[in-house]
């Protein structure tokens, strides 16, 4: 290595102080918090939703900080404030709704009070025993948006199932309640969904929710009813339970369909109102445009006769007992019962065939005088006559029915008087009894006793008979079956003699080189050789009949 | 103020920060290391200025979400409850046990403000080469130093709480964002007065004008 020498100056090399960077990476820090701050300054901003007030009747169970909004379980925003109302009449709540669930802020959107709930078709919001009540929501179909709501009080049952709402009008509301069952053909096809008094205050409109696909088979003509508990109704035709099952059992329901006799029709509109019946067989009942009302006075008691009795016109159901009473004779003070009927002649009409509909049509449809005419010409001519008739005598229920008594004498009435009172002939009913009775009396008058008496009398005699016939019998055994013995032991012996003869006669006549069978084959060739000498006998004589006279000749002649 | 006082380079002698001990540095520009307790020597602390207006920034930065989010949240059955330390001392004051609430007030609100202040204030001094009250400032930066571990007690106070409240179904209470931001705050401001030299302070008015930031 050389040295350096001191022959070459060199310059000094200057030490120069390490550039300093003008910023310290220390101020990352700094940078690092502001963003970490505005982040999160910006996420509140982004996720801040939109705060809504909700207006209750009351605020049970909600508590501010506490309760939560929310939409199919999840929680889309919580309450952040509870306070009355400027009137003090309801109660405000003020919710702070998450940015994602803003958009569902709209006109229509719903919101209640989320509680636990028993009633007999189920227990709902049991969540809510341990986390606290809580607001449910539901959203609308509007586009509008919208801050302040009217909570709903209950709970709407569907929420997004597609389907339609009908409205019922009910006289009474029944053991019906929100949220139970509507049955079609005994499947569960919807539900009630609220209900109200109506306007007038006269019945219950009852908000129902037909699910798809059944609400289709909701036609105009469709008829709603009770199919609460079970339906037990004695009556002329029996005793009839009918029932939808047993949680409509339990908890009330209601059940639709069309009648047979609807004609079919496309579905009804959404909201449609209909009527609600008290049973099925109500629903089910033709709609009765016309109705007649007559007045029947019977002379008999009307015990077992019931109001919606039928009463039949020649056996067929043509209306029924509307009203059951009594009425006075101001000249005599009489007292007869009057029974009031309804005869719907549609239901007549309904079994005319179709080539007499236009003739029947003139009867029903015709006017009064036209009908008066032909009523009266019915009972006067023909005998028609309303009597009282049993439909079933186990109940002892009772019905009206019409029929033709041709030797009945004609009535007396005043067929201007409405409604018109038709000529009734006493039942049969009595008669029956009566009958019934008299048989009994002979019955009772019978000498029964003697009878029983002689009877026993004469079982004594027999038996005593019968005693007798067993000690002959007895007798009879042991004198004469000991002789018989005897003589059937003989007569064995004998049998068995007759059978070694017979054996023996077998052995003589029959048996091989038996004595008898050798003679006679000795004389059966004798009688050959008769035979044949008699044959020579006859060909000599056939051929010399002359011989028989003049004896045997010489061949030669 | 003594006029006589004289900074150790100004003398061109470089002091120990940790033991103390004045000594010639071995270059002008890297002093080398303490011959007695072998410590790094450094004229002045890096870039001093620098750093501690950075960390100050920082912890000003934090000390907004640090009082905006809430620091304890209290889950019970029938309420959950989201407090800041403000809303804290308030309810603290209205219920009744207002010493307590002056005590939260002064440690978790005043206390890391006036440390903020504090070390603004001295910053800006030295910067500005300002030689009036020196005395004062270096006692103000003492008592920041010596205060400042203390303001930890809130969040010291907010993990006491959330690890012993913990009845799960019944009740519990949870740290909130805001405890982290106030943790930074704290955290933050004792970097900043640790990375500020107090020997600046002297610097000014003297004729070595040293190689601070």
């Amino acid at each position: 290595m050389p040295e350096p020498t001191g022959a070459d100056p060199l310059p000094q090399a200057t030490v120069e102080p390490p550039k300093r960077t003008r910023l310290s990476v220390i101020w990352i820090i700094p940078i690092l918090a502001a963003v970490v701050a505005i982040g999160i300054a910006v996420q509140r901003i982004l996720t801040e939703g939109p705060t809504i007030t909700v207006v209750f009747k009351s605020a049970e169970g909600i508590e501010a900080g506490k309760t939560f909004v929310k939409y199919k379980d999840v929680t889309i925003g919580h309450v952040t404030k509870v306070e009355l109302a400027d009137t003090y009449g309801n109660v405000e709540v003020t919710a702070k709704i998450s940015k994602r669930a803003g958009a569902l802020m709209v006109e229509d959107a719903k919101f209640w009070v989320v509680e636990p709930r028993v009633t007999l078709s189920g227990i709902s919001g049991l969540g809510t025993l341990l986390s606290g009540n809580y607001v449910g929501f539901q959203p609308g179909k509007s586009d509008k948006k919208q801050t302040r709501f009217t909570g709903l009080e209950v709970a709407p049952i569907i929420t997004d199932q597609p389907g339609r709402r009908f409205v019922l009008k009910a006289k009474t509301l029944g053991s019906l309640g929100i949220g139970s069952p509507i049955y079609y053909r005994q499947l569960q096809a919807g539900q009630i969904e609220a209900y109200a008094l109506a306007p007038d205050g006269k019945g219950i409109d009852i908000t129902v929710f037909v699910a798809t696909p059944y609400d289709k088979f909701v036609t105009p003509e469709t008829r709603f009813w009770n199919a609460s508990g079970i339906d037990v109704s004695v009556g002329a035709g029996g005793v009839n339970v009918r029932t939808e099952g047993l949680v409509a059992l339990l908890a009330g329901g209601l059940a639709f369909d069309a009648p047979s006799f609807a004609a079919p029709a496309g579905p009804a509109a959404a909201g449609a109102v209909f009527t609600l019946y008290s049973d099925q067989a109500t629903a089910m009942k033709q709609p009765e445009a016309i109705a007649r009302v007559y007045v029947l006075r019977f002379s008999e008691s009307v015990l077992g006769l019931s109001v919606g009795a039928p009463v039949t016109l020649l056996g067929i159901p043509a209306g029924e007992v509307t009203q059951v009473g009594l009425s006075v004779d101001p000249a005599t003070m009489a007292l007869h019962p009057r029974v009031l009927i309804t005869f719907f002649p549609e239901r007549i009409l309904a079994r005319v065939t179709a080539r007499d509909q236009a003739t029947a049509k003139v009867m029903t449809e015709g006017s009064d005088k036209v009908r008066l005419q032909l009523i009266r010409r019915i009972v006067e001519e023909q005998g028609l006559r309303g009597q009282l008739k049993s439909g079933n005598l186990l109940t002892g229920q009772l019905f009206v029915a019409f029929n033709y008594f041709p030797g009945a004498p004609k009535p007396k009435i005043d067929w201007t008087q409405d409604p018109l009172e038709l000529p009734v002939v006493l039942s049969t009913i009595p008669d029956l009894e009566a009958k019934l009775s008299g048989i009994l009396a002979k019955l009772d008058s019978l000498p029964l006793e003697a009878i029983g008496r002689e009877v026993q009398d004469d079982l004594t005699s027999l038996k005593r008979t019968l005693e007798d016939t067993s000690k002959l019998l007895s007798r009879i055994d042991a004198e004469l079956v000991d002789p018989l013995k005897t003589t059937l032991e003989e007569t064995r012996r004998a049998i068995a003699s007759a059978d070694r003869m017979l054996t023996n006669t077998d052995a003589t006549l029959v048996g091989k080189d038996a004595p008898v069978q050798q003679d006679l084959r000795d004389a059966l060739q004798e009688m050959v050789l008769a035979a044949r000498s008699l044959r020579v006998l006859t060909d000599y004589l056939e051929r010399h009949p002359e011989s028989l006279i003049r004896g045997k000749t010489q061949e030669n002649k | 103020m003594s006029a006589a006082a004289r900074s150790g380079a100004a003398a061109g002698l470089v002091s120990c920060e940790t033991c103390g001990l004045l000594s010639r540095p071995a270059q002008a520009v890297h002093p080398g290391h303490c011959p007695r307790c072998g410590s790094e020597l450094e004229w002045r602390r890096r870039d001093s200025i620098q750093r501690t207006w950075a960390l100050l920034i920082a912890a000003a930065i934090c000390y907004i979400p640090a009082n905006i989010l809430p620091v304890l949240r209290t889950n019970t059955v029938v309420s959950s409850d989201a407090d800041t330390i403000m809303s804290g001392a308030v309810f603290l004051y209205t219920s009744g046990s207002w010493p307590l609430a002056v005590i939260v007030l002064v440690a978790s609100v005043m206390i890391p403000l006036g440390k903020l202040v504090a070390l603004a204030y001295l910053l800006i001094t030295v910067q500005r080469g300002s030689v009036a009250s020196n005395r004062d400032r270096a006692r103000l930066y003492r008592l920041v130093e010596i205060i400042g571990r203390w303001s930890m007690l809130d969040v010291f106070v907010d993990t006491f709480t959330v690890a012993l409240i913990q009845l799960q179904p019944l009740m519990s209470v949870e740290p909130g964002p805001g405890v982290v931001f106030f943790m930074a705050v704290v955290v933050l401001t004792m970097l900043a007065v640790e990375s500020f030299d107090p020997r600046l302070i002297w610097d000014a008015g003297t004729s070595w004008q040293g190689r601070h930031a």
